[in-house]
């Protein structure tokens, strides 16, 4: 097959019509391409992906009795009961081997389907190529809203963007605010990649929106040695709420470094990231009583929804760990994916891609607290409602939105 | 009048004018993409390496900060294509030409510095410079630059799927930067920078001028390092600054031409023809365990062969009369 020589793409209709489909035509197996950093100072975010997607897999190709699509029966029917399988492939956190490794798994492993890939900058280039070889790409996990604004077809997030994670938090303020808590000044505190820089532009947009006053806005180098100065900054602004975007090491060290300084905020109300992960209280979780993060998955939905219970068992089981924010959000993007496979009742891009197109999985079909899964025109999931979660007693519990929480906020921190 | 020094150099035109034109014909015989891919990442690493080679390995100032040229160049290129519309063959130009300039900037003061003093002043400025790109908003800052690929265009040196007209253009980069070399080689700066290399001091004394000859490979090294950072961008049709500024690109443009023989003619070729398909293969073929064996593996070979041949690979295929007349 000489796709190569071939200069196609001279409008997106011819282009839709092309396309290496001849050679999917029947299968027996589906292969979908997972991929997500395996090396390097991310490794340990594919190692746990990874264990999430097999557990998704096994929901899939093997027959249990949850209300979750492709749980019942074997494989998928739309295929004949074809099995799904994986293939992972490892691109340490660089967009350039993202790229290749994403042309590798569509041009040699024949993969129809991809999904991916914790690094924002990489899913910018593996979305890139899977455009060019019109294979739909689920971004699983990545959060920043740039992604979905491109305007790429073949491009599907399921999950929330940053800008809705931020929002719920103001919502948050301004219930909390009703109830009379005193919340008029914030501080940002955030890293300086695309992560860090996407967050703290949507909170400033937000709290001038909201009428919050920013006191100060601290952008600072990620992996930094130290972050006295930064800290100290902090404490001078002494905000109502301090709002760090950091990922895990970073954030371990601006708790130590709040300690040693002195500076106690009033609350905390974390992007995610390093706040989410178990490695950060491992650390230092014993400062951090009260603390609140924001997430788009909870295991308190396990008391409403038993099966969520039974699956992070399963997950557990493989892992050692309970699902948490982005282990939940990579398991819902197979099974996002695998069911528009089995609806597409083809390894096809362009229909797999229709599929995806008209998905509309009600939310107690899922293990997260959303709405519903349904694409808008840009491939985004706009009913991917997130939640905020308070660090209690050793464990999150849900405190908002109402419909999902489980708690009152402890209001102030302590 | 032909010594053996012009037929060997004779010999080395011919062997390289062979090499380019078989490497030109592989892609009729390979078409499966992803070696085309390994092809072009080999050929560009061999001609960034070529580059660097050119002022820390025949100049001898060892620089670890090569990565701000290749960013410059990447830049340059992607900001003038999507902000002005300035198609990417004046880019690379331009972006060289910045690159160049800068080059000789930052080695007025450096050049005054020596041995690992220099190495030093050369990793900070290179990171000084990922610093102002990762907080530059007008270049993107940390969301860097996605170039929008609209269907296959040579006046615009983008294409969706096809991966030829890369390659050929990393071919040909690889080419001229061997031809620089070569030519350079036997030139006055040739010698003048051997000279430096060897002992600044008794260079001097013989009429060297020793910081002009420093900046002249200086601006020669960047220039290509920035053409191949344009490349780059193109290629890859997304850059940020950890993917084109990072510490990492310093030490992989040096890697090949230490590993191949630094300060030799086909060092770096040699090296990179060894090294990035090791990389890439590793990777993709038992780097999807999560465990890092890839890299382990890859660190190893590098540390097997360089024990093997301290003085670098190239040595293997020195010509057997001159071990004879040692």
């Amino acid at each position: 097959m000489n796709i190569t020589r071939r200069n196609v793409l001279l409008g997106a209709t011819a282009a839709a019509a092309l396309g290496p489909v001849a050679a999917r035509a029947q299968t027996s197996e589906v292969v979908i391409g997972v991929i997500y950093p395996f090396s390097g100072a991310s490794a340990q975010m594919g190692v746990d992906a990874q264990k999430s997607f097999e557990t998704a897999l096994d929901i899939i190709n093997k027959n249990h009795d949850f209300d979750l699509p492709l749980a019942k029966g074997e494989g998928l029917p739309g295929l004949g009961g074809a099995k799904v399988r994986l293939v992972f492939a490892d691109h340490q956190a660089d967009p350039q081997k993202g790229r290749a490794e994403t042309e590798r798994l569509i041009t040699q492993e024949k993969v129809c389907a991809v999904v991916g890939t914790y690094q924002s900058a990489v899913a910018v280039t593996v979305s890139q190529i899977c455009e060019r070889y019109q294979i739909p790409f689920i971004s699983a996990d990545n959060s920043s809203p740039s992604l979905h604004r491109r305007g790429l077809k073949f491009y599907f997030r399921a999950a929330p963007h940053d800008e809705m994670f931020s929002a719920a938090m103001f919502n948050f303020f301004d219930a909390m605010k009703k109830k009379g808590a005193k919340i008029d000044t914030l501080s940002l505190f955030h890293e300086d990649t695309i992560f860090g820089t996407d967050s703290a532009n949507t909170q400033l947009k937000l709290a001038a929106d909201r009428g919050y006053k920013i006191a100060t806005d601290i952008k600072y180098r990620s992996n930094s040695p130290s972050l006295s100065a930064e800290v100290q900054q902090l404490k001078t602004a002494n905000a109502d709420v301090l709002m760090p975007s950091s990922y895990t090491t970073d954030g371990i060290l601006l708790v130590k470094t709040m300690a040693e300084l002195g500076y106690k905020p009033n609350a905390i109300v974390a992007q995610d990231a390093g706040f989410s992960e178990k490695a950060l209280y491992d650390a230092v979780g014993d400062k951090l009583e009260g603390v609140i993060s924001r997430g788009s998955f909870s295991l308190d939905l396990a008391a409403k929804r038993p099966m969520v219970g039974k699956i992070n068992a399963m997950f557990k089981e493989k892992s050692g760990k309970d699902f948490n924010d982005l282990t939940s959000r990579q398991f819902m993007g197979l099974l996002v994916m695998a069911e528009a496979i089995n609806r597409a009742k083809s390894t096809d891009g362009e229909k797999i891609r229709e599929a995806l197109v008209a998905t509309d999985i009600p939310g107690e079909q899922t293990i997260m607290p959303w709405k519903r899964v349904k694409f808008d025109e840009l491939g985004q999931n706009n009913d991917a409602d997130p939640v905020l979660l308070q660090y209690i007693g050793g464990k999150f519990v849900t405190i908002f939105p109402p419909q999902a929480a489980i708690a009152e906020a402890v209001w102030p921190m302590k | 009048m032909d010594t053996n020094f012009a037929k060997s150099r004779r010999r080395d035109l011919i062997l390289a004018f062979c090499l380019a034109a078989i490497a030109a014909l592989v892609p009729l015989f390979v078409k499966d993409v992803y070696v085309q891919n390994i092809m072009v990442l080999t050929l560009m690493w061999g001609a960034l390496s070529q580059s660097w080679n050119i002022l820390s390995g025949y100049c001898g100032q060892i620089s670890l900060g090569h990565a701000l040229y290749f960013g410059i160049g990447a830049y340059t290129t992607a900001l003038l294509f999507t902000k002005f519309g300035v198609l990417p063959w004046f880019g690379m130009i331009g972006g060289g030409v910045i690159s160049a300039i800068i080059a000789m900037a930052l080695g007025y003061p450096c050049f005054r510095l020596r041995g690992h003093y220099f190495v030093i002043a050369t990793i900070v400025i290179a990171e000084i410079g990922l610093l102002l790109f990762h907080n530059w908003d007008w270049a993107g800052a940390a969301m860097g630059i996605d170039i929008p690929v609209r269907g296959d265009s040579w006046l615009k040196f983008q294409f969706t799927r096809s991966k030829l007209p890369y390659f050929y253009f990393a071919l040909a980069l690889a080419c001229v930067a061997w031809f620089v070399t070569w030519w350079l080689e036997d030139s006055k700066w040739g010698y003048w920078w051997r000279a430096v290399k060897d002992n600044p001091e008794a260079a001097e004394s013989l009429g060297v001028v020793v910081f002009n000859s420093k900046m002249g490979a200086a601006a020669v090294s960047a220039f290509l390092v920035a053409v191949g950072g344009s490349f780059y961008a193109q290629f890859v049709s997304y850059i940020d600054p950890e993917s084109v500024m990072g510490f990492q690109f310093s030490l992989l443009m040096a890697l090949p031409a230490v590993l191949g023989g630094i300060g030799t003619l086909w060092g770096p070729m040699l090296g990179a023809v060894i090294l990035i398909p090791l990389t890439e293969l590793t990777r993709s073929f038992i780097g999807g365990s999560g465990r890092g064996v890839d890299l382990i593996v890859y660190g190893g070979l590098i540390i097997a062969i360089s024990l093997a041949r301290p003085q670098g690979l190239v040595g293997l295929f020195a010509p057997r009369r001159k071990e004879a007349a040692r």
